[in-house]
């Protein structure tokens, strides 16, 4: 098998602890392409793979102020100008009346925009990934962990990183094809 | 990897510190704040002196009764971060007796010039004797401050206590469940007794007004003066040397969590009350704006929600204003300036409404309010200062000491 | 650290400590989460156990449960056709009563709803960890109910083919929804909290979807499931992303959930009729809904935790906390019924005076005191730590918070409505076929209930794993190689 139609490895641990240390000897080998997977997000080991902080709150500050001024604007121009029409003696422009509307439309705007931002950031839905093929990655959501490195690398070498995931303690190390 | 957290050893005030000369720079406050206010009090501004010190009055007692309210529920709820700062709030709480004293002014000399219904009447008033009459109305005062002093010596005292179990696992933990037992039930005197305190003692100015909701935004007030009280007094104890390390930038976060959700708390009650007296409309409960919206009040009713909430909100929306000490602390400031100003618009508006020569209200500051506030201010200072200084500023031996010590956000 | 301070506790390492043994409540540290010997296996077996029994094997009374149910479903979509074909006519509704059950059932499902979002966001922003072995059933409960309440307001508007009115549709005659109205406010309230609702429920099951998609072994299992886990891997990189939208679900989820029965409460609130125009309703209101919905909570889990064999995971600590909720939030609502009480003889108005005296006292005293003793005296029966740690009364109290809830309801609508500003147009509500409506809405809710239960992972397995003591890479259990770590946790560990 030649080393272009692999696709990375994939290497198995069996506790948080072991995938804790395992992602900082491979994050401290200078390893880019490489990804954690757990059952559960294990506290620290985002830092411990060097992994950025998420956009996505900016996301939703964004989306969510649009949707929120947007709103405020329907609201004024639907009940003061559009179909002007004085209901309970209640102003044109009630500020306070358009509250309740305003503010459930801010919560849905940036609450939809969490929702999907969420996907599209992590590029799901992703039907098909190599790791799927592996038997033993059938167990990452239930009690296993892994640590996949991708050939795309550029530090990537099958036989020493086949060598530096046996030392960080894998109790299973798998080659996976594209 | 478990590192061992160290029981903080700088658990005293250092004599040197500003923090040991409270009870002199506060008994000096309080000696020319009281002194003025008081003097103006015998005099022809007798009403504009005592609307004043009531005023302060309800300021710094929010102070102390949010503190209160917060170390029972934080026992309730078996809080595990908050141990570190417990002691400070005892401390503010255990300020309560005092108010005892400082309230006779308003039974005595301000009596008739802050509450209208004690001598004048009109139909309404009639049907409102029952509750707003002059025994009753002491004697409820009565009790509730004797219920607060009890609750606060109470707290206390067992929190001191436990300081000297030593090492004795079993006796802390008798005097832990012991306060959790006594603070469920305190907690039901308490809700009761603030919220009647409010009604008694604000609502009753105006006394055609009701809102049912009166209680709820006293509690609300009180307990975001109380967050950012406690706030500015854990930066200014670390100043001075003391919980160098065992207060940390997580205690702040959850602080300033507190002061955030509480000023969300805070514009809900108000936006609540506004919303349903503007939508219905009916006139013996739109007085209560009407007269917020007149005479330079309304400059006032306009900026809260701007300065009270919208400022504060988007201030401490941010992660990183609560990770910062000197802007949590500029944030917990504000707040408790808001605070001012919030009680200022509850009380002073009725100042002049009623009885002879009453008049439209007018937004007037007066001198008296200063001295009222620094006066009052001296006296909850001094023996804030005097109990802190006489045990450990924190609670050494409070099974959750540990867990607070290693509090993390995440 | 922890282990010196819980000297005073018998904590379990001792795995026959079940989720059924009441334990001395730990002054130090805290009472472990999951009970009896699991490790992150164990917990995916019970909870995957209960989806994974074949079709053609599931349990007897479990099919009949479903299909007694959905009979009940079925008539309630006859009921709603004879609704729509003959009107609210056939509701005992009339003037001065215009609003009735209809409300009554809404306000009573919207409320249910809210504890499901307070356990699963405002528990969440409290860092309260127990609430991951009940969140995933209260999001659930929290989803059906609300779609029972929209049932009931779609349909109580008369001309129910009209409804899209409510929404701002652009129409050829120029009209907009008046947008200073509290009805429209609901229309917003209640479509948002559907939304975010299932939003957040959604986001919460994707993992837990993914473990039933990789244990299926048969192909429409792998279909279904594969489809709903969106291709999820458990990746580092992802969870990061993940749990930053799950923090933001939650902080908004938390003041939406104040806002939306706070709304409802304004439906009654801004009008100017004594019974409904006071200023505690937000508050109240907001208390009232999250105290019914823990009592709903406990009544469906109660005996799903039993049949469905999740008491390590939902143990009685778990059950004795909600129970202290609605301890708590019942005597809110005691506060809320005291101070109106009060005002309303506080204020010197005798309008407002009479409503209330007339509830206690009048042609529905016995609302009142129904409303009065299942939902203020009954739970003040929590203080005993005995009754709260009792799961026979745990169910039984919960039923009477239940039926408490909706009364209080009907004495808000009914009673303030029935005496009327002039005495010749007092009258007396009689119910005619409103008893089918709200038994219709309860066979809505437990047809859904239950495909959920069969389908549906109905604990957060992968947050339930989290708050495990071992979840935490920095656990004492592990020796320094980290390997061959045991299987079950001593203490949990506060801090690494």
């Amino acid at each position: 098998m030649s080393e272009s139609k692999i696709w990375g490895l994939l290497a198995q641990y069996e506790n948080p602890a072991e995938i804790y240390h395992a992602s900082e000897k491979v994050r401290d080998a200078g390893y880019e392409k490489w990804d954690a997977c757990a059952p559960f997000p294990v506290h620290g080991l985002d830092k411990a793979m060097g992994a950025k902080p998420s956009k996505l709150p900016w996301a939703v500050l964004l989306i969510g102020l649009t949707g929120s001024s947007l709103m405020l604007f329907f609201e004024s121009y639907t009940s003061g100008y559009a179909y002007p029409f004085i209901v309970g003696g209640k102003p044109l422009f009630s500020l306070p009346a358009f509250v309740p509307v305003w503010y459930e439309m801010s919560v849905l705007s940036s609450c939809l925009t969490a929702f999907f931002a969420n996907w599209i950031m992590s590029g799901l839905p992703e039907p098909y990934h190599p790791a799927f093929a592996s038997k033993a990655f059938e167990r990452v959501t239930d009690d296993k962990f892994f640590i996949m490195i991708e050939a795309e690398d550029a530090k990537f070498d099958l036989e020493k990183t086949k060598a530096l995931l046996a030392d960080t303690g894998a109790t299973l190390v798998e080659e996976l094809k594209p | 990897m478990s590192h061992t957290i160290e029981k903080p050893t700088d658990i005293t005030i250092p004599s040197s510190s500003m923090w040991a000369k409270l009870p002199v720079l506060g008994g000096i406050c309080a000696a020319t704040g009281l002194g003025a206010t008081l003097a103006m009090a015998f005099g022809e501004h007798q009403a504009r002196a005592m609307f004043s010190y009531l005023w302060a009055y309800e300021v710094w007692l929010a102070v102390a009764l949010g503190a209160l309210g917060w170390v029972m529920i934080d026992q309730i709820v078996r809080a595990g971060w908050s141990a570190v700062v417990r002691r400070i709030s005892e401390t503010a709480a255990a300020t309560l007796p005092v108010f005892i004293v400082l309230f006779i002014p308003i039974v005595t000399v301000g009596y008739h010039a802050l509450y209208p219904w004690t001598h004048e009447t009109d139909a309404i008033l009639e049907r409102k004797r029952w509750f707003l009459s002059t025994p009753f109305f002491m004697g409820r005062a009565g009790f509730y401050l004797l219920v607060w002093a009890a609750l606060s010596i109470y707290l206390y005292r067992m929190s001191v206590k436990q300081d000297a179990a030593g090492n004795d696992d079993m006796a802390k933990a008798r005097i832990s469940r012991s306060i959790w037992r006594f603070s469920a039930v305190g907690i039901i005197l308490y809700v009761l007794t603030q919220s009647f305190q409010a009604i008694d003692w604000m609502m009753s100015l105006q006394p055609h007004w009701y809102s049912t909701i009166f209680g709820v935004y006293y509690f609300a007030a009180s307990t975001l003066a109380f967050f950012a009280f406690i706030t500015l007094v854990s930066m200014g104890l670390q100043k001075a040397g003391v919980l160098k390390k065992a207060i940390t930038i997580e205690h702040y976060h959850d602080l300033g969590k507190y002061l955030f959700g509480y000023t969300i708390f805070w514009a809900y009650i108000a936006f609540s009350q506004f919303i349903l007296i503007w939508y219905a409309n009916i006139p013996e409960e739109t007085e209560f704006y009407i007269a917020r919206l007149h005479g330079g009040w309304e400059w006032v009713s306009y900026a809260l929600p701007v300065l009270h909430f919208f400022v504060p909100f988007l201030y401490l929306l941010s992660r990183q204003v609560k990770r910062k000490q000197l802007l949590l602390g500029l944030g917990a400031t504000w707040i408790l300036l808001m605070h001012l100003i919030d009680l200022y618009w509850l009380i002073l508006p009725n100042f002049g409404a009623h009885g002879e020569g009453h008049h439209e209200p007018h937004l007037a500051l007066s001198w008296l309010d200063m001295a009222a506030l620094v006066g009052i201010g001296g006296v909850f200072m001094a023996t804030f200062g005097w109990l802190l200084a006489r045990n450990k500023v924190v609670c050494v031996n409070d099974p959750r000491l540990p867990e607070s010590l290693a509090h993390e956000n995440y | 650290m922890a282990t010196a301070n819980a000297a005073a506790v018998n904590l379990p390492d001792d795995p026959n400590v079940r989720g059924d043994v009441v334990l001395d409540e730990p002054v130090a540290g805290r009472e472990p989460l999951v009970r009896g010997q699991h490790d992150f296996h164990s917990v995916t077996e019970m909870v995957c156990r209960v989806n994974e029994v074949p079709l053609k094997k599931t349990p007897m009374p479990f099919v009949f449960g479903t299909l007694l149910a959905s009979a009940v479903f079925a008539m309630f979509g006859g009921y709603i056709g004879y609704l729509i074909w003959v009107g609210p006519g056939i509701w005992g509704n009339n003037n001065p009563v215009g609003w009735a059950w209809d409300i009554v059932n809404f306000v009573f499902w919207v409320g249910i709803g809210h504890a499901g979002t307070l356990i699963s966001a405002i528990l969440y922003l409290f860092r309260q960890k127990w609430r991951t072995s009940i969140n995933r059933y209260a999001e659930a409960m929290t989803i059906f109910a609300v779609l029972a309440a929209s049932s009931c307001v779609a349909l109580h508007t008369g001309r129910v083919w009209m409804d899209y009115y409510l929404f701002p549709l652009p129409n050829q005659m120029g009209l907009w929804p008046n947008f200073r109205s509290p009805l429209e406010w609901d229309v917003f309230a209640v479509n948002t909290y559907l939304i975010v609702s299932l939003l957040f429920w959604y986001t919460g099951m994707v993992p837990d979807f993914a473990t039933l998609r990789d244990r299926a072994t048969v192909k429409w299992r792998q279909l279904f499931y594969g489809v709903l886990a969106l291709g999820w891997r458990g990746s580092m990189r992802h969870w990061v992303t993940y749990e930053k939208a799950y923090q933001i679900l939650a902080a908004f989820s938390a003041p939406l959930v104040l806002s939306v029965h706070t709304i409802v409460s304004f439906d009654f609130a801004v009008s100017q009729l004594p019974g409904w125009h006071t200023t505690i309703f937000p508050p109240y209101f907001v208390a009232g809904a999250i105290f019914s919905g823990f009592a709903m909570v406990q009544t469906l889990m109660l005996p799903a935790r039993h049949w469905l064999g999740l008491k390590d995971l939902v143990t009685v600590k778990h059950i004795e906390n909600m129970n202290k909720v609605i301890l708590l939030t019942g005597s809110l609502v005691g506060y809320a019924y005291a101070m109106e009480f009060f005002v309303a003889a506080y204020s010197g108005n005798q309008y407002e005076s009479f409503t209330f005296i007339n509830r206690a006292t009048g042609p529905y005293w016995w609302s009142y005191w129904i409303m009065l003793s299942c939902n203020v005296v009954t739970p003040q029966l929590f203080w005993f730590r005995k009754i709260r740690t009792s799961v026979g009364w745990s169910f039984v109290l919960s039923i009477f918070v239940n039926i408490g809830m909706w009364f209080e309801r009907f004495v808000i609508t009914v009673t303030s409505l029935h005496r009327d500003a002039l005495v010749s147009s007092w009258d007396y509500f009689v119910p005619v076929t409103e008893a089918l409506y709200l038994l219709g809405t309860f066979g809505l809710f437990f047809t859904l209930f239950l495909l959920f239960i069969r389908f549906f992972p109905v604990i957060a397995m992968s947050e339930v794993k989290g708050v495990m003591p071992q979840a935490n890479p920095h656990w004492s259990g592990y020796d320094k190689k980290g390997h061959h770590a045991p299987a079950h946790a001593a203490v949990e560990e506060v801090h690494p």
